[in-house]
């Protein structure tokens, strides 16, 4: 069977510079992938190829048998590939549960078919309690939390995550792990998760793919990418550099 | 509890405000001076354009300073065919909007590749084209406009259908089927604002890549959202020519069509369905109330009203750019009743 | 083929003014990122100051230019400080219906005092030197248009440098940068905004000064010059000022052109639609870096 999502010899250029080159992976139905990299290795670059909001100069991108290498972002959404940002871009103006149930819209024209099915979420994700909160109004562990139930409500089959822990307390980051385990048993999603701290994304992924410069530099199980003589050094330097 | 409350309040309040608009003319009518109904017909006219342009500019957060281009498309399509074929006023307004709805969807999905005060400005652009057309384009008599020739129908059900009202109840009559327009654009926009179109307009003004991250096509629906807005101002510009009697390209076209609705809009609460309704309430009535009190006196026809809308909308700018409909009016009723809202409150007693 | 190159001479020499009329926009909307609607009502104050510095002194515009650009300078400073400082951070509408308001404020506040009619200033020096005419190879240059793009050039050549040559642009760009860098270096942001809100009025009020020898004076000049200045910076690439004289030129030749060939009705309908197409062509302006 293919894998779910398929990258092949992606390249995107910003003029002079390349933020990521080459890069080939794949990704199974129901798989975990860690894709960590030091700052500005080209990890956000290739979330927004593989979601629609830049095309790549050059490579393939297909997803569930479908090429989605010049898709717009609403139809990479379509095919179920939804995504969660770096710099949070919850609905600032709209409750909690407006925002998810914007999402379960896409499967649900009918709103209260949708708010229903934004409940069952915000309970899965424990935001229940603060439903009618605007979403400007909440902290950011919420705002991230929330990003995640109105994907969620999308009903993809691939979630990516952006650096979905960055910026949280260690108390509200054991939560975010949670959750993404949760996802992850429950609903059987398979999941991509952004991290630029190795010590996050180690433990939660079955396999884990290293960018540095935009290209990948490794590729494997956890516990061999921590052994892994460039990765170290690519972290190594990044310290060095002064992170 | 207090939600239910809440709209029982919303629900008496919508009462006492149709009794209101509907016995509101009444009086005046029984006195035999209608000026007073001529300054109710603005009021409403300019409300329900303020409705319709809180879909583009309050939920789909897209600033349109051109939406008279299709108050003036409606105005002339229904001219042209009650003019040349005799079409009845009511289906020609159903054409003016399908017409404006159709421009509009054309003209504007090219223009939101731009964002923000670009798309804006280029709002302005399309009008700054539109009006060398009026004023030359033969086909609708260009600067020299379309009058509208009185049918002369009998009777109350006869004027309504002609949308031709004549002598002591003309200024009743129209008053009368703006009110029902507005009712009926407030019915049909509370229906968008709570279906698909409504939660998918906030999204896209509140962050236009996380809306794209969900599936929203932003481009598609900011086209929808101004769509809306066009066959609003289509429907109002029908009903001005017919009051009017004439359409030319300088009155259909002017910017006032599209200042005084914003306006009304960011006073009552941007945003908010029934915000235009209330700020066009408050708004409209000064220019008219101005141009009585001061005469033929010597600030007469000096802009003293329109310097009055230029401070009241600093004023909301700076100190509350939410509007008036977004004070903490339910707070306040409560103190006013005695009765404290919450703990925080009693302090400041 | 004379007429076409009659039409171009002419567009450029008001392209000249219309560069003067924009480039303040360029620094408040452009640079600073800030929207002003009321942009053109400064022209008119700057129109009327000239005007009635002339009737009431006898002071010949090209000379009332500094103290209407001085008053103006202050008028600027002070709506920033009172009033855009207060909507500077929130949504980007508010910036807007702001200065829609001062827009109505400052245009029929004009009307208070001066009601609409139209005033013309007569026995200034350009308008004495109406009629005096140099011809070049069949082409004939009106001398106090001439004059006036000459003045106006000066004017944008100065503040060109002012911007891209001094501490002081320095400091000014930084800010439209980097609000929190700049402010780490010692730059104080408001202070800054001030500034470039009293030159953005400044300028375009002396660009009002100029114009007032060529064009009628009257409350409602205003919002043409606004909506055109738009166009220009747009054009010319948001916030460069070299853009800037560009765009506005060729503004001032499309117009020109545009009026040889088609009614007068559609002198701007061009100037808007080359905005709309090259906003969606190039977003950048056709003169942007970027």
């Amino acid at each position: 069977m293919p894998p779910l999502l398929e990258l092949s010899a992606v390249t995107k250029r910003f003029g002079g510079l390349v933020a990521n080159k080459d890069v080939s992976l794949a990704i199974g139905a129901g798989e975990i992938v860690g894709l960590i990299g030091p700052n500005g290795a080209g990890k956000t670059t290739l979330f927004n190829c593989l979601t629609g909001y830049l095309h790549p100069d050059a490579g393939r991108i297909v997803f569930a048998g479908a090429d989605v290498t010049h898709a717009r972002p609403e139809r990479v959404c379509g095919l179920g590939i939804a995504r969660t940002w770096q710099l949070v871009r919850t609905f600032g103006r709209m409750t909690v549960l407006e925002n998810v149930v914007c999402g379960a819209l896409k499967r649900h024209s009918r709103v209260g078919a949708a708010r229903q099915r934004a409940w069952h979420l915000l309970e899965f994700t424990g935001l229940a309690p603060k439903a009618d909160v605007l979403a400007a109004n909440l902290t950011l562990a919420d705002k991230k939390r929330l990003e995640i139930a109105r994907a969620l409500a999308t009903e993809p089959r691939l979630l990516l995550l952006d650096e979905a822990m960055s910026g949280l307390t260690p108390a509200e980051m054991a939560a975010a792990v949670e959750l993404v385990r949760r996802i992850h048993a429950e609903l059987g999603l398979a999941l991509c998760v952004v991290e630029h701290v190795m010590e996050v994304v180690m433990p939660l992924s079955q396999r884990v793919v290293v960018l540095d410069y935009g290209e990948v530099i490794a590729e494997g199980p956890p516990a061999e990418i921590a052994r892994n003589e460039q990765v170290i050094k690519a972290y190594l330097g990044e310290h060095y550099r002064g992170r | 509890m207090d939600g239910s409350s809440g709209r029982r309040r919303a629900r008496l309040a919508l009462a006492a405000g149709v009794l209101l608009g509907l016995a509101y003319p009444i009086p005046l009518q029984w006195s035999g001076y209608t000026y007073f109904h001529t300054v109710g017909f603005l009021v409403l006219i300019n409300a329900m354009l303020g409705v319709g342009w809180n879909v583009i500019g309050g939920w789909a957060g897209q600033f349109d300073f051109g939406p008279q281009v299709f108050f003036a498309i409606g105005a002339y399509t229904a001219a042209i065919l009650f003019v040349h074929v005799g079409l009845s006023p009511w289906l020609g307004m159903l054409a003016g909007v399908l017409a404006a709805m159709g421009i509009c969807a054309l003209v504007t999905y090219p223009l939101t590749r731009l964002r923000g005060h670009y798309f804006a400005i280029s709002t302005v652009a399309i009008w700054m084209i539109a009006q060398p057309i009026g004023a030359t384009w033969e086909f609708i008599n260009g600067s020299r406009g379309l009058f509208i020739p009185m049918q002369g129908a009998q009777g109350v059900l006869g004027a309504t259908a002609s949308l031709q009202f004549a002598g002591r109840t003309k200024a009743l009559g129209y008053y009368y089927v703006a009110f029902g327009l507005l009712g009926l654009t407030l019915w049909l926009l509370r229906l968008v604002e709570h279906s698909k179109l409504g939660f998918y307009f906030r999204a896209i003004r509140d962050d236009q890549e996380g809306a794209e991250g969900i599936g929203i096509d932003s481009r598609l629906y900011k086209v929808i959202a101004r769509s809306i807005t066009a066959a609003v101002f289509a429907a109002g510009g029908v009903l001005y020519g017919f009051w009017a009697l004439a359409v030319f390209p300088e009155q259909v076209l002017d910017l006032n069509w599209s200042t005084l609705p914003i306006m009304a809009t960011v006073v009552g609460g941007i945003g908010r369905l029934w915000g235009p309704v209330l700020g066009a309430v408050i708004l409209i009535p000064i220019s008219q109330i101005m141009s009585t009190t001061l005469g033929t006196g010597p600030l007469a026809g000096r802009g003293i009203d329109l310097i009055v809308y230029g401070v009241i909308i600093v004023l909301i700018a700076a100190l509350r750019p939410t509007g008036i409909l977004s004070l903490p009016w339910s707070r306040w009723a409560r103190r006013l009743a005695g009765r404290p809202a919450s703990g925080r409150l009693v302090g400041h007693g | 083929m004379t007429l076409l190159l009659q039409a171009i001479v002419n567009g450029l020499e008001m392209g000249f003014l219309y560069a003067l009329v924009a480039v303040g926009l360029t620094i408040i909307w452009g640079l600073m990122e800030m929207i002003n609607f009321a942009h053109g009502e400064f022209l008119m104050l700057g129109m009327f100051g000239a005007w009635w510095a002339s009737v009431a002194f006898g002071l010949d515009p090209l000379l009332s230019i500094v103290p209407v650009g001085l008053a103006m300078y202050a008028l600027g400073v002070l709506v920033y400080r009172q009033l855009m400082r207060r909507v500077q951070r929130g949504d980007p509408f508010t910036q807007i219906f702001a200065t829609v308001g001062l827009l109505f404020l400052l245009q029929n506040s004009a009307v208070a005092v001066f009601t609409s009619d139209y005033r013309y200033l007569s026995d200034t020096l350009l308008t004495r030197l109406s009629g005096a005419n140099v011809n070049l190879l069949g082409i004939t240059i009106g001398v106090p248009l001439l004059i006036g793009a000459l003045l106006a050039l000066v004017l944008f050549l100065a503040l060109y440098l002012l911007i891209d040559r001094t501490e002081f642009g320095l400091a000014l760009r930084a800010t439209a940068e980097d609000r929190e860098a700049a402010m780490l270096v010692g730059i104080r942001p408001q202070k800054m905004f001030a500034v470039a809100w009293g030159l953005g009025a400044a300028l375009v009020a002396v660009a009002g000064a100029i114009l007032a020898n060529f064009f009628a004076v009257f409350p409602q000049v205003g919002f043409p010059f606004t909506v055109l200045a738009y166009a220009i910076v747009a054009l010319g690439g948001f916030g460069s000022i070299l853009g800037t004289l560009l765009a506005a030129l060729l503004v001032g030749v499309v117009q020109s052109v545009t009026t040889v060939y088609l009614p007068p009705a559609f002198k701007d309908a061009f100037v808007f639609a080359s905005y709309i197409v090259i906003g969606l062509c190039r977003p950048q302006g056709l003169f942007g870096r970027f």
